[in-house]
Formats: C-alpha cells, structure tokens, sequence
C-alpha cells in the first residue's frame, strides 16, 4: 500500500537529518542546521500525507477508522507527534541542538515500526468496543503526552553529556559547547514535563470515559491503566520536587529519564501483562 | 496565623511528606501490576507454600488495590492535601490582595540598581508616564498618591495563584467520588437468552445474585460479522419492565450503554446456546422419509406409530463432533435411547468403526429407524455488564477541576509589577519591581522592557 511505502521512506528521511543535525554540531555550519530542519519538515509533511492516505484509505475500505487503532499506528503517531513537537520547539526557541538527539528516537521508532517481526502494517478493522471517539481523543492526548516526554527525556541525557564532558568549556569539544547551557537545559526539561503532564492528564481522563462507555467502569486497575497512573505519580513527584523542593539540573535529568522509562514501560512493557489494552493479540 | 504550629500540624502540611505517599502509591501500584490480583492469584498459590500463601492472603497481598494498605495512604494523602492547602491559603490570599504602599514598600528593598532610574523630571510627570506605560500594557492599574511618593501597580493572571488549589481540590474530590463509588456502588453481570426475562444479576464479588427493582427481557439479540469473521456490531434489544408494565426499551451497543433508574447496562459479550428446537428426518427401512420439528421436553408419536420419542438433551458440539440430540424412544417392548449427530457422514469417515464401539451413537438402534438429525436452531444469549456508581459524577466533577486548575498552573503565570516614584532634591528617581511565581526569565524581560521604555519617555518629554 502507497502509504507504508511513503511511512518506510520517511524513515530514512528522520534518518537523514539526524546526519544533518549532526554534521551541525561538529561541523558548527549553520547550513547543516537549516538542511536538518527542511529535511525533517519535508518527512513530518510526508509522514502527514501518509497519515491522511491511510485513514481515507480505511474509508475506502469500509472500516472508517483514524490511523491509531493498532500497534504499527501508534507507533508511527507517536514518531509523528515527537516531530512536530521537536520542530515547534526549534521554532519557538530559536535553537537546533536539541535536534540531535531527538530525531534518532523519531528514526528508531519509525524503523522499529517497520521491520520489527510481528508488526502488522495492515489497516484492520476495529472490534466494536474500539469504535469510539473517546478512543481517537484518548490516544492523541496520551501520545502527545508520550512526545513531550520523550523530549524532556533527550534534554535529560544532553543534560548527562554535558556534566561528563566536564564545566571547563575551553577544553570539551564543538559538539558540547553548542549543547544549550545547563541552565537553558533544565528549564526545558521542566517546560516538556510540566506539558506532557498535562496531556498525559487529559490522557488518562479520556481513557476512563471510554472505559466508563465501553466496560461500565471508568477504571479497573487494568496494568495498563496502572501503569498510566504510576506514570502519572512520577512526574507529579518530579513537578513538586522542582517546585517546592527546589530540585534542579542534574537531579531533573534523573527524573526525566526515570520518567520515560515507565513511559515505554507503560506503551510496550505492559503488553507481556495481561490487559485490555493489548496490541499485541 | 499563629507561628508555632503543633508538630502533628507541621508534619501533614509538609511536602516531603507528598513526595512520600506519592511514590510510595506510585510503588504500591507497581506492585499490584507484577503480582496476580484476585481471581488470577490462584496461580501463586501452587507455587509457594498454603501457610505463606493464606498469610499473604490475611494481609490482602492479592487485593492490594482495595487493601487496608492502599486506603490508608489515600486518607494519609488526603489529610496531607487538606492541611497543606490551608496552611498555604492564607499566604496565596495576601499575594492576591498584595498592593504596594508606604506601609509595605519592602518589595522595593532588594531593587536592584539597574532597575532604577533617575530622571530631571517632577514626580507628577513622571507618574504620569508611568501610569500611561502600565496602561497601555496592562490596560487597569492602580495609582497611590502619597506626600513625597507615587505607588504604582499592574498585575496580570492574578488568578492563576489559586490554580495549584484547584488542582489539589480536584483531588480530594476525587477521592472523595472513589469513596462513594466503593461504598454505595456495585458492579455485576448477567446473560439473557433471546426472549427471556431476568429480574437478578450476578455481583463481581460475593456469590449471592442481586435482585433489581425491575425486570429485563432481550426481545432480539443481532451480530453483524467482519469478511473475516470478526465481530462489526453487536446489539441487544431490551425492554425493562415493572410488573407488566414497560418502562422503558432500547438496543443496547457496545459504547452506547442504557441507564435506568441508577443502574448502566452495558453490551458485554455474547454467545449461542441450544434454542431447544431442532429438526429430525425420520427414515424408515421401507423408503419411506418424516421430517419432523421437535423441541425440547416434549413427546412425539413415531410416524408408524410403534411408540414415542422424547429429545432428552440438545448440544452445540458435542465432544467436538457437532450438534447432535439424545434421544429416547419408548415402545411397549422396549426403551432405548441414543444420540443422534448432525454430521454422522463425516464422523463415519474419519472414525469408520465408531458405531461398533459406541453403541449409543448409533441413530438406528429402534428398528426400521434411522433418525438424522437436520438441524438445531441456536438462540443468542446477550451478556450484560449492570453497574450503578453514584460516584462517577463525583469524579467527572473532580477530572474537570483538575484540567481546569492545570491549565491555569501551567499555561497561565501571575505577574505584578510595582513602580514607586520618589522625589529627590535634583529630580525623580523611579524603581521598577515586579513578582512571579512562575516564568522569571519572562518578567526579567518585562522589567527590562519597561525600563527601557519609561527613560525613553521620559527623555522625549523633556
Ligand atoms: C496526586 C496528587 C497531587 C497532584 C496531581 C499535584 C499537582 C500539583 C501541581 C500540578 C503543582 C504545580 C506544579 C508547578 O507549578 O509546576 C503542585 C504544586 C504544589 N503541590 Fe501538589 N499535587 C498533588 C499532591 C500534593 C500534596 C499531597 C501536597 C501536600 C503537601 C502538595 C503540595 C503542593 C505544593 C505546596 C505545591 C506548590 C504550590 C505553590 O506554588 O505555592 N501536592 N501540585
């Protein structure tokens, strides 16, 4: 189908400007930054397109469905969203090194997506407990939730970079000194988190009123649904801890990274559990 | 206000202490995901010892969720939240109502030297430049004049001081919702087969079936299936009724539940039972062919009337053979029952000798009979899933208030800014401070902007 092939090539476009980004941070040529930042705009646009074609595609074929409804679509999404995320942020502040360590998780994940056994790129049909708004709402919050943390989460190890590399910058390398200073770092870090907590939020609450239309119960401790909460919990701990503890820099970083981890614990660990949420059926 | 605060006091109003429970649920909840809860802990129990496992039992290690543990650090939470907000409150309030004067010009006291001016202007015009800054950015403000100075005040987002409250209610609300919900709710589950009527349903926990203040009958029950097979729709029509009287009637989806009176049903599942009708061929050695419909229970006159049949049991599949009945033929001599299969040439074929060594499957053991067994109508039963949780408003309640309260925390920031203008013997000199709680990096610019705009104006002027 035209778009898995479209999706399959913008794998290698993510690819190409991580290079580009790359080359920028050793090479210190703003001309690499600008051919990173088109090149990953072009792919978000084409994965875009792509998105589009499958879901009037799923039309096409009687199904009517947006493209999140299996594993293989939210992982494209979720490459999608941390994108476009990546691409505001840049626009917003003005600054590409972030970028290097972004759009690696973008490739990784796009490539995991597509040549990973057992990965089923079909559109399917929805089972009928899947055919509800609540569903598309409820993926899309918690995705772009997943995105904001995962970039709070590069920032997290730049963070980690940069302390090893050590605080005497005549010395470190081009590449760590175009790293954003700590300060800037730790900032971000706390705006992605402090986003992504919301979404996760509007995430777990427009799960539970699917769950409340579908299963009779807006929750019922589901690992899934667990897993969301604890989640949840960590970067609530990570806000206060910032706020009213006064945690900064190296300590967030650690936060962020603990974070994430049971983010994709939640997205992809929880599939070995059993649950209603499964992809993996 | 009092300022020594008891120690039970100070401990619930300290954040170390949410920081504690939140990761201490945050690690209950781990728990709960790796070791199997409720029904599924039966798979432990053969793997360790019955006295560890009875133990682990007693201290409800397999229902943590709805444990002593659990609920005692969601009231320690609470008392946490409840405390901790009013012996915030008080601080949140004076910041609201904050206004800076003669009284309380300690704002100004760390006003850095670069966020001062001084200027050959009289204070009025001066004051005035101020006044018309503020309000072109921040439209209202407010002006006190005082024997040698001039106070003045602008704020925005005052209000998103009180959004972290909101949040904090929100989750006290929450839990207050769970509460009702466990204590006034239940949830419980019931099969209705195709015409039937039901007036009890089956509660999750406890094994006693509940009686419902009305009855439900499934009039029809439809599936519409994918090409491959998989369920597209499934839908129940019901009519609930009270005595014989209709209350109300409804096809029942999955995703679009029924209320009544309190209780939610909702499309669960499905399934096909034996309809208890089926259609017999009866042939005789002579040729001679009877097609005869049956149902369940009932006897039936033999064609050549040499007694009668009863069906006694009707089966799906049985033992993985297809549909077949039991039947009993009773004559004056004799009484002889057998089962009767749907496919009887197909298990011939894969199985030849199966008459010879299961007797009681052979379909003409009552001579001249040989009963073939044409059909089996399959009725649908409907599962229904029946909650009620007068809680749930509660907690939509709560979900509202806690992304209204985060917006207001996250996306919105409370800035003020005071200007105090003095007059000094060769001139003014003004002071620029500002507050926020939130975004620092943002007011330093804001401060800086305005400097840079009021010596300008003030220049101009002269
Ligand atoms: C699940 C429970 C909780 C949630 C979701 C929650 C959420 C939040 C959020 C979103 C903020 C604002 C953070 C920021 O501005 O970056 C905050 C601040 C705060 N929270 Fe919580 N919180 C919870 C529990 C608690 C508890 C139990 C306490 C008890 C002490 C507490 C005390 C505070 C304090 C003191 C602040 C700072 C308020 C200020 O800015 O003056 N929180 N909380």
């Amino acid at each position: 189908m035209i778009n898995t092939t479209i999706l399959s090539w913008v794998t290698f476009v993510y690819f190409a400007s991580f290079v580009f980004y790359l080359f920028r941070m050793i090479l210190g040529r703003e001309f690499w930054g600008k051919l990173a930042t088109w090149t990953a705009l072009a792919g978000l646009v084409a994965q875009s397109v792509a998105l589009i074609i499958r879901w009037k595609t799923s039309y096409d074929l009687g199904m009517g469905h947006a493209p999140l409804s299996n594993f293989y679509e939210s992982l494209i999404f979720f490459a999608w969203t941390i994108v476009l995320l990546y691409l505001l942020m840049e626009w917003r502040l003005k600054n590409r090194s972030i970028g290097v360590f972004v759009m690696p998780v973008a490739f990784l994940i796009m490539a995991y997506a597509s040549i990973a056994p057992g990965i089923n790129n079909r559109i399917e049909p929805l089972i009928p407990a899947l055919q509800s708004n609540w569903l598309t709402s409820h993926v899309l919050t918690c995705f772009m939730g997943y995105a904001a943390f995962t970039v709070a989460f590069a920032l997290g190890i730049m963070f980690f970079i940069k302390q090893a590399a050590g605080n005497d910058s005549s010395k470190s390398g081009a590449f760590i000194r175009r790293l954003p200073s700590e300060y800037q770092m730790d900032e971000l870090m706390y705006s992605c988190a402090a986003l992504g907590f919301i979404f996760l939020t509007l995430g777990i609450v427009t799960g539970s009123v699917w769950a409340h239309y579908a299963w009779g119960s807006y929750w019922s401790w589901d690992p899934k649904e667990t897993w969301s909460l604890i989640t949840w919990l960590v970067y609530a701990v990570m806000l206060h801890t910032r706020l009213v503890r006064g945690w900064r820099g190296r300590r967030m970083a650690i936060m962020a990274i603990v974070g994430f981890a049971c983010v994709l614990f939640t997205y992809l660990g929880v599939n070995f559990l059993p649950s209603l949420h499964s992809y993996m059926t | 206000m009092t300022k020594n605060k008891s120690g039970i006091w100070s401990f619930f109003s300290s954040v170390q202490l949410a920081i504690v429970l939140l990761s201490l649920i945050a690690f209950f909840a781990l728990i709960g995901t790796l070791v199997p809860q409720r029904e599924a802990a039966a798979e432990v129990a053969g793997l360790i010892s019955p006295g560890l496992f009875s133990l682990l039992d007693k201290m409800q290690f397999f229902d943590l969720y709805h444990s002593v543990w659990f609920f005692l650090l969601m009231g320690l939470l609470t008392v946490n939240l409840l405390i901790c907000s009013l012996d915030r409150l008080p601080m949140a309030w004076r910041r609201f109502r904050m206004r800076p004067s003669s009284q309380n010009d300690d704002v100004f006291k760390d006003c850095p030297e670069e966020n001062s001016i001084r200027a050959r202007a009289d204070m009025v015009q001066a004051a005035n430049a101020a006044a018309s800054l503020l309000k072109k950015r921040y439209r209202k403000f407010i002006r006190t004049n005082e024997a040698d100075q001039v106070f003045l005040c602008a704020d925005k987002g005052r209000f998103s001081l009180f959004g972290v409250y909101v949040v904090h209610l929100s989750i006290l609300v929450l839990i207050a919702g769970v509460i009702i919900g466990s204590v006034f709710g239940m949830e419980a589950y019931v099969n209705i087969t195709e015409g039937e009527t039901v007036n009890a349903v089956n509660p999750r926990r406890g094994s006693q079936s509940l009686p419902l203040p009305f009855s439900v009958r499934c009039d029809k029950f439809t599936v519409e299936l994918y090409e491959s097979g998989a369920p597209k729709t499934f839908q129940s029509d019901l009519t609930f009724l009270k005595g014989n009287q209709i209350v109300q009637q409804g096809k029942l989806l999955v995703n679009h539940p029924i209320e009544i009176e309190g209780f939610r049903f909702y499309q669960a599942s499905y399934g096909a039972v034996p309809g208890g009708k089926a259609t017999l061929a009866l042939l005789r050695a002579d040729g001679r062919r009877d097609i005869i419909n049956v149902g369940a229970g009932y006897a039936f006159e033999l064609p050549g009337k040499e007694g009668t049949f009863n069906i006694l049991r009707m089966e799906e599949n049985l033992m993985k053979m297809g549909p077949a009945i039991k039947v009993v033929v009773r004559s004056k001599k004799e009484e002889v029952s057998f089962w009767v299969f749907q496919q009887i040439d197909k298990i011939k074929q894969t199985n030849p000798d199966i008459i010879q060594q299961v007797p009681i499957f052979n379909p003409g053991l009552f001579r001249p009979y040989t009963f073939t067994l044409v059909g089996l109508e399959e009725k649908y039963f409907t599962g229904l899933q029946v909650s009620r949780d007068p809680g749930t408003p509660v907690v939509a309640a709560a979900a509202l208030l806690l992304i209204c309260g985060l917006m207001m925390v996250l996306f919105s920031y409370s800035r003020q800014i005071w200007i105090r203008i003095d007059q000094k013997k060769e001139g003014v000199r003004i002071c620029i401070a500002g507050r926020s709680y939130r975004n620092k990096t943002g007011l330093e610019r804001e401060l800086q902007y305005l400097i840079a705009e009021l010596k300008d104006n003030l220049e101009k002027s002269k």
